[in-house]
């Protein structure tokens, strides 16, 4: 038709005036912040977990003891990574399904007047200090799950995971990975609603004209459409577990060496915990130095978790789109 | 003939009342629904009344899987075989959400009537010095601690907000090349474990000899526990302000900057407000980052930078396992209080978002 | 002027190059192609606006008219992926050049978008004098200003006691109108209208039809339009663009209005203008 005329770049065309210049670079260093404070994280307790782990060893990560006086010193953190993993473990076990089965009455059955009050109360339970919920557990929730721990021993004792040679229900894994499981709760079922609540209505549609029960549309519709976020939801709640400190503080009795599967069972392990218990009574600035080193553990830990979280719904978000 | 039949409408005996025919259930399913519900109810009051197990062991060996089977028969009934398996859903999540209410409300109710115990003028004014925990109730508060709370949480959220709403604009609003980046070391951020922010500051800070153990070192903890949230939320709500507003002021020949600043964060204030409210409620009962940079203290401190200080968390810490009574009894008193600091800071986000902004 | 459009019809579209050196002519399009990515959206367009007079651009949805009005004030590069070929002319310099702020482009040539977009933050008044605080730009009298605007929008009489409202409160067409004063609060040369009467009610489009007729006494104005009597009612030169499936779109006959609507040379423009297609 005519002769093309070059196209122009408008991209570097956009001249943009010193005002904006100097905003646009104002913004975007601010906005690097959050890199700036997790580098700054890694680099900090990493200098400090450096030498500890060079002269304790690999038996920093694998073995299990606590000898701020020894000569020489020797820690070693194995019961602690272990512990805080078992934790969430039961309290992801808890409170998944609990979870989701709130969820699913909120976006599926519940009217939406009431649908909508237990959204706001599952966000004011999320909302709920954590040195709250502890101090609750510690006067309210301990007595009664001593109890239940109790029965379980009595009735399924002859599964492992209810052994308890010493009669003493007090400070097991179990109630803390119940008091983990009750902080986790509102943090699933508010990801688990806003996933379910996105499951597509032409898709439900057509399922309920197919004929199909609340259970098959559970099944075939709404969990396969949300599986991605309900996991990534899951992982969040479990990173947020991970590095629970203060509500386990009050209900754990930590203890060093590994318990491994005796979940009702006086004794456990937490790394955050641990940190908090030991630091007001350290002994010298090694051990101080092995608190900080047990803390970069303990990031890296849940970066590792979180970072696989934001994967999982990210990828599901683009899939989606 | 055509006019005459539209200006006669048909003239009917009585009145047509709406119905609605899909609601009406046979007769059957109100029996099996009574039957499937109260059957079992009635069963477990039974045998609570005439055996000594315990309750847990009632509710969960014996009433769990009856009112399965009943409202599983009750299901069949109603819609046939693949009613049953409808019928265990409802009933695991009534159980599901009726469990997580007792939890919510057994809280809330113990920490009003156990906190109310210590609530009186003197409790919330007074601070704690020469306070023991066997100090009877009438003498001292936690006055200090309140105070201790607003200046932390009050230096944190003056460093944070900058930052947090900034990180928001480069995402919505500057769109540069890192914000994918900057979106993921944000999320990665929202992980960080309050102990590990706690540590940092410690390391950085209060080691090297910059800050004493201060209020100012426990805001700074706050304050990247802050961020993440603040930074989320104020981004969701800046990506609500329409296109048009931004190409309209680019249109009547405005800065970049102008744009953001008078036209884009103004439009979305109450949702920035919201933000920051969000973030305070994140950290405001945070414990951990206060032990390690906080520590305690029972008399009222307002510089920042000098001594230790106590806050509400710490000081429901430091009295939750005391052996004396009055102690925990000031324990509670605290977690009232903080509950009352996080009610109002959720009333208000509520309130705000609740009203749909004006277009 | 008259001259000038004899000259244009005369000479055809691509024959204009004596007009514009004129005085009489505010801005041009020379040899304009746009793209977004690797979609080309407009072929080759040549186009002429002479000073203080309306001009139509028309044609059927998705021809690149609302396209080729925002690369008119430089908000075409807004959009990612955006790129351009060839020349816009504003008082004969090519607005588009590496040293031109586009914000002083579109402070002299201002944007009214098909929905009313006041700032929801902001009083009737504040949205008036909104251009001056987000520009930067200082003028005299504020209170003068808003009158006289409000006044050439044809929104003066219904809001003069309400100054100090929000603008939300206002109905849509009395926010097009205030839209309409905010853009002229800054004084521009040109106005660009992008469907601005799509969203209204037929009285309301006919208060913005008599306001862009006033307005055209000082100003020259470019308005995108569906509406075909509105084209006739309210401009002296009219476009027609159009594309083919798939294809760029390009412009198949310009010139006055009168002779667009009346006496059009290409057959495709008869079809269109008579409501045969599109």
């Amino acid at each position: 038709m005519s002769i093309e005329t070059p196209m122009r770049d408008l991209g570097k065309g956009k001249k943009a005036n010193a005002g904006d210049r100097i905003f646009n670079r104002t913004i975007t260093g601010a906005a690097f912040t959050s890199l700036i404070i997790l580098a700054g994280i890694t680099v900090f307790l990493g200098a400090k977990a450096g030498p500890v782990l060079q002269e304790q060893g690999l038996s920093f990560l694998t073995e299990t003891m606590w000898d701020p006086l020894g000569v020489p010193p020797e820690f070693g953190i194995a019961g602690m990574l272990y512990g805080s993993l078992l934790l969430a473990v039961i309290a992801l076990v808890i409170s998944v399904p609990v979870s989701l089965f709130l969820a699913v009455f909120m976006v599926f059955m519940a009217p939406p007047k009431v649908s909508k009050i237990l959204t706001n109360l599952v966000d004011l339970m999320a909302a709920i200090p954590s040195v709250i919920i502890g101090l609750w557990a510690f006067y309210v929730l301990v007595p009664p799950a001593q109890e239940w721990q109790q029965l379980l021993n009595q009735y399924l004792g002859w599964i492992p995971l209810f052994q308890n040679e010493s009669g003493n229900f007090t400070g097991t894994p179990f109630i803390g990975g119940v008091v983990l499981a009750i902080m986790m709760v509102p943090i699933v079922t508010s990801i688990t609603a806003e996933v379910l609540k996105r499951t597509p209505p032409e898709l439900v549609n057509a399922a309920e004209s197919l004929g199909c029960s609340m259970f098959t549309m559970l099944r075939y519709v709404a969990l396969p459409f949300g599986r991605g976020g309900i996991v990534g939801g899951v992982m969040l709640g479990l990173g947020r577990a991970l590095g629970e400190t203060i509500a386990v503080f009050f209900v754990l009795k930590l203890v060093f060496d590994i318990n491994f599967y005796k979940i009702i069972e006086s004794g456990g392990g937490s790394i955050a915990t641990l940190i908090v218990s030991k630091f007001g009574e350290t002994n010298g600035e090694y051990e101080v130095n092995v608190l900080l080193a047990s803390g970069f553990f303990l990031f890296l830990m849940t970066l590792v978790v979180n970072a696989i979280a934001n994967l999982i719904v990210a990828r599901t978000d683009r899939l989606k789109s | 003939m055509t006019i005459l039949m539209s200006e006669s409408p048909p003239v009917l005996e009585k009145d047509l009342e709406p119905l609605r025919p899909w609601s009406k259930r046979p007769a059957s399913f109100w029996l099996a629904a009574f039957l499937g519900s109260v059957v079992p109810l009635a069963i477990l009051g039974a045998l609570y009344l005439t055996t000594d197990l315990a309750v847990a062991l009632l509710l969960i060996a014996f009433y769990l899987p009856m009112q399965l089977i009943g409202a599983g028969l009750a299901g069949y009934f109603a819609k046939g075989k693949h009613g049953i398996a409808d019928s265990a859903i409802i009933v695991f999540a009534i159980g599901a959400t009726a469990l997580s209410a007792i939890i919510l409300g057994s809280m809330l109710l113990t920490i009003i009537v156990r906190g109310i115990a210590a609530f009186r003028p003197s409790f919330i004014i007074q601070n704690s010095t020469y306070i023991s925990p066997s100090t009877p109730l009438e003498y001292g508060g936690i006055g200090h601690a309140i105070l201790g709370t607003f200046l932390i949480v009050g230096i944190a959220t003056i460093i944070s907000v900058p930052f947090g709403i900034a990180t928001a604009v480069y995402v919505t609003e500057v769109r540069g090349r890192a914000v994918p980046y900057v979106r993921f070391f944000v999320q990665a951020m929202s992980g960080v474990p309050s102990v590990v922010a706690g540590l940092f500051v410690l390391t950085v800070f209060i080691l090297t000899g910059v800050l004493n153990t201060s209020a100012m070192a426990a805001a700074i903890a706050y304050a990247i526990l802050m961020l993440p949230t603040i930074a989320r939320t104020a981004e969701e709500v800046l990506r609500l302000v329409p296109e048009e507003l931004r190409t309209g002021a680019l249109a009547l020949g405005s800065t970049r900057a102008r744009v953001v600043l008078n036209v884009v964060v103004p439009a979305a204030r109450t949702g920035i407000i919201t933000a920051i409210l969000l973030g305070i409620a994140r950290v405001v009962g945070e414990t951990a980052p206060l032990l390690l940079t906080a520590l305690k203290n029972d008399q009222t401190v307002l510089n920042p930078f000098t001594d230790p200080i106590s806050a509400l968390p710490t000081f429901i810490f430091d009295n939750v396992a005391q052996p004396y009574p009055d102690a925990v009894t000031r324990a509670w008193g605290a977690a009232l209080a903080l509950l009352i600091i996080v009610g109002v800071l959720f009333t208000i986000t509520r309130f705000i978002s609740a009203r749909k902004p004006r277009r | 002027m008259e001259e000038t459009v004899v000259a244009m019809e005369e000479m055809g579209v691509d024959v204009v190059a004596a007009e514009r050196e004129s005085q009489t002519i505010e801005m041009s399009a020379k040899g304009v192609s746009v793209w977004f990515g690797k979609r080309k959206i407009l072929e080759n367009v040549n186009m002429d606006f002479p000073k203080k007079t309306v001009t139509a651009l028309i044609g059927p949805s998705g021809c690149g008219k609302s396209t080729f009005i925002r690369t008119l004030n430089r908000l075409h590069e807004l959009i990612p992926g955006a790129a351009l070929a060839g020349e816009i002319l504003y008082e004969g310099q090519d607005i588009y050049r590496q040293d031109v702020d586009p914000v002083h482009i579109r402070l002299a040539i201002g944007m009214v978008f098909q929905k009313p977009n006041p700032f929801p933050s902001m009083t009737i008044r504040g949205n008036v004098l909104s251009g001056l605080k987000l520009s930067g730009m200082k003028r005299p009298d504020h209170d003068a200003l808003v009158e006289q605007t409000l006044t050439s929008a044809g929104l003066w009489k219904e809001v003069k006691d309400r100054l100090n409202a929000p603008a939300g409160d206002l109905s849509g067409g009395q926010q097009q109108r205030l839209v309409i004063a905010r853009a002229l609060a800054v004084n521009p040369h040109v106005l660009l209208m992008d469907e601005p009467c799509s969203a209204l009610d037929p009285a309301s489009t006919l208060r913005i039809e008599e306001t862009i007729r006033e307005l055209s006494k000082d100003i020259t104005i470019i308005i995108v339009t569906h509406n075909m009597q509105q084209a006739v009612r309210v401009s002296d030169y009219t476009a027609f663009f159009l594309a083919e499936e798939n294809q760029p779109g390009y412009v198949v006959e310009q010139g006055l209005t009168t002779e667009i609507f009346g006496n059009p040379r290409d057959q495709r423009t008869l079809d269109y203008v008579n409501g045969r297609f599109g």
